[in-house]
């Protein structure tokens, strides 16, 4: 059996209950029509709505920019549009996710269209207003899992400190940015001493618990604007920005008594440890952030040399 | 995919619409921006994908930094719009466009956007009223910020070989502001558009 | 009495265009120019009593023609056709002697109106 059907009650039907917000406003801003969605979030019944100045009913609304974006459509018989990336939201509805959603208002997207008469003028705008709350929930989602991946591949996975690629990173910007805008800035290698033994002789296991405990202690020593990364095996490394080598010395003697002093257990033994340290400052004939790197590494040499659990100042030699 | 040139009645047909449409466009931005809109003489011509990278910084210039915004358009015709503009023409445009002085970074965003439609919309229109098709568009979105031009597209990731390039480019008289609207259709596209203006020209 | 006119722009389909909107009935002898300087030699031949005159052409352009035909004093009743229909470009042809503006796209209404203004036709 086939149904003759009049399409136009139909799409009456349709505008008035789908589930996107339609409204239709003319020259003046008077609403002309205004759907059942439109009627459900803002409360204001269909009969009330057209007749009356969407300003006055929403009082709310951004105006000048609003009237801008709508004054456009009729100027120039084009389509606007609005994105909830830029602009959250036209009018503050509520969402469908009011336990799970995490954001107050309902996140829209919508669409100014022109409505041409028979000769071609536009006498109205019709809006259409999309829910894009998911979306967007979704979105941002999406964006925390992504800085978290980008943040978990700059650490270590042992000890959770950041690694040697992000270390080498944030020392080049830094040395770049001394360079351009002046200011100084430091840098500290150190390495246990005798790590090999605590492998040797207690395992792997007791190994990894030294670097982790020692990695915890050093990111407790150094401060804020310190940088602390794992540069290889048993060597870790700390920038320090705006740093004096006096106070880069400073703060690595307190890293060599802070691990000298702490109790290190593993299986509830104690394993006592040490550190060298190897420090220096940034000055005007390094060129180039490795530089730096091999600078530490040679004042950390130094300390290695002179006996272990000690701090070396890097000097240039002449 | 090799594809026929357009015939010389083609391009000038095509080159007068896209005049009209110019026209109109420039006229519709004046009266909405309160300010003289110089429009330059619209360029056609076909690319290869392998050679749009350097087309679009020929046509462009070799500028500081730029920001492109992308737009589908679709119905009659088929392509996307791609709208490049500088740095400092962007924010001379945000108070004719009634934006306030000081603009964050999601109301600069969209300030470019909005532009940026207003632009495709201006052109196009144009062109569909004088050929009489019909246009719908997708909401504008944000495909490059700050980087430099040849960043805009990376042909390693286009799936089309040859594209119909339009170029218009829009100044605002004694303003900074400057934006290059390239129009790109591939393959399939070029002939909806080559039948519309044979059919345009057949019949007058 | 026959009426000289000439139609000048580079673009074929334009001349089209506008020789189709020209008013049914009126008696012309039409030429073509697809530059300012055939336009300009188009007159010279007396060919170019009613000149419809395009302003962004290759050679020599329409403010060129208008500068010309000013400077050197000569007569004929130009109608520019223009795409930029922007009130500036208006006022700068009018002011280089044009008689009348007609924007494109071109239609046999206003093409009437003017020349019936003007007591042509």
């Amino acid at each position: 059996m086939t149904m003759q059907l009049n399409s136009a009650p139909l799409l009456d039907f349709i505008v008035g209950k789908i589930n996107v917000g339609v409204f239709v406003i003319n020259r003046d801003m008077d609403i002309v029509l205004w759907n059942h969605f439109m009627e459900t979030y803002s409360g204001l019944k269909a009969d009330d709505a057209v007749g009356t100045n969407v300003f006055d009913q929403f009082p709310e609304l951004p105006r000048r920019w609003l009237e801008r974006k709508i004054n456009s459509v009729f100027v120039l018989k084009n389509f606007a549009f609005t994105s909830w990336e830029q602009r959250p939201y036209l009018f503050k509805f509520p969402h469908n996710r009011p336990v799970t959603g995490g954001v107050d208002c309902m996140r829209q997207n919508c669409t100014f269209l022109p409505v041409r008469n028979e000769a071609g003028d536009v006498e109205h705008v019709c809006v259409t207003l999309l829910d894009v709350t998911d979306t967007s929930i979704y979105q941002s989602m999406m964006k925390d899992a992504l800085r978290r991946l980008a943040d978990a591949s700059n650490r270590d996975g042992l000890t959770g400190i950041y690694n040697r690629r992000f270390l080498e990173t944030s020392l080049d910007k830094e040395f770049s940015r001394v360079r351009r805008y002046g200011g100084t800035l430091s840098f500290i290698l150190l390495d246990i001493d005798f790590f090999k033994k605590v492998n040797d002789n207690l395992g792997h296991l007791a190994g990894d618990e030294v670097l982790r405990r020692a990695a915890e202690i050093f990111s407790h020593t150094i401060r804020d604007s310190d940088t602390l990364g794992r540069y290889g095996g048993e060597e870790f490394a700390v920038i320090l920005p705006q740093t004096e080598l006096d106070g880069a010395v400073i703060l690595a003697e307190r890293l060599r008594q802070n691990i000298e002093e702490a109790e290190i257990l593993y299986d509830k033994n104690p394993i006592p440890v040490t550190i060298s340290l190897g420090v220096t400052q940034l000055s005007d004939d390094v060129a180039a952030y490795e530089q730096l790197i091999n600078d530490a590494d040679i004042a950390l040499y130094q300390s290695k040399e002179n006996g272990r659990n000690k701090v070396t100042a890097f000097k240039p030699s002449v | 995919m090799s594809i026929t040139p357009l015939t010389e009645d083609q391009r000038d047909a095509l080159q007068e619409v896209l005049n009209i449409a110019m026209g109109q466009a420039g006229d519709s931005l004046a009266r909405i921006l309160d300010a003289f809109v110089e429009l330059s003489v619209p360029r056609i011509r076909i690319v290869e994908v392998k050679e749009v990278t350097n087309t679009i910084r020929e046509m462009v210039g070799n500028t500081a930094d730029v920001t492109a915004v992308r737009q589908a358009f679709f119905d009659d015709l088929r392509g996307e719009a791609i709208v490049v503009m500088d740095e400092n023409g962007c924010r001379d445009l945000a108070d004719l466009m009634g934006y306030d002085d000081n603009l964050d970074c999601q109301a600069e965003q969209e300030l470019l956007l909005d532009v940026s439609n207003v632009l495709v919309g201006a052109i196009l229109n144009g062109v569909t009223e004088t050929l009489g098709t019909s246009l719908s568009y997708s909401a504008p979105s944000i495909m490059a910020e700050r980087c430099p031009v040849d960043h805009i597209i990376d042909p390693r990731n286009l799936s089309w070989t040859h594209a119909l390039l339009l170029e218009v480019n829009y100044s605002l008289k004694n303003r900074g502001f400057k934006s290059h609207l390239l129009l790109l259709m591939a393959e399939e596209a070029i002939e909806s558009l080559r039948k519309a203006v044979d059919d345009f020209v057949e019949s007058i | 009495m026959t009426t000289p006119i000439t139609i000048v722009d580079d673009s074929a389909m334009s001349r089209k265009l506008m020789t189709r909107a020209l008013p049914a009935g009126w008696d012309v002898e039409i030429s073509q120019a697809t530059n300012g300087k055939e336009a300009l030699e188009a007159y010279h031949a007396g060919k170019a009593d009613v000149m419809f005159l395009d302003l962004t052409m290759p050679v020599m352009d329409g403010y060129e023609v208008l500068e010309t035909l000013k400077k050197e004093g000569l007569n004929t009743f130009v109608v520019v056709v223009s795409a930029d229909i922007q009130p500036k470009a208006q006022e700068r042809v009018m002011s280089l002697g044009a008689m009348a503006f007609i924007k494109k796209p071109v239609n046999t209404e206003e093409v009437t109106k003017i020349l019936k203004e003007y007591g042509i036709i």
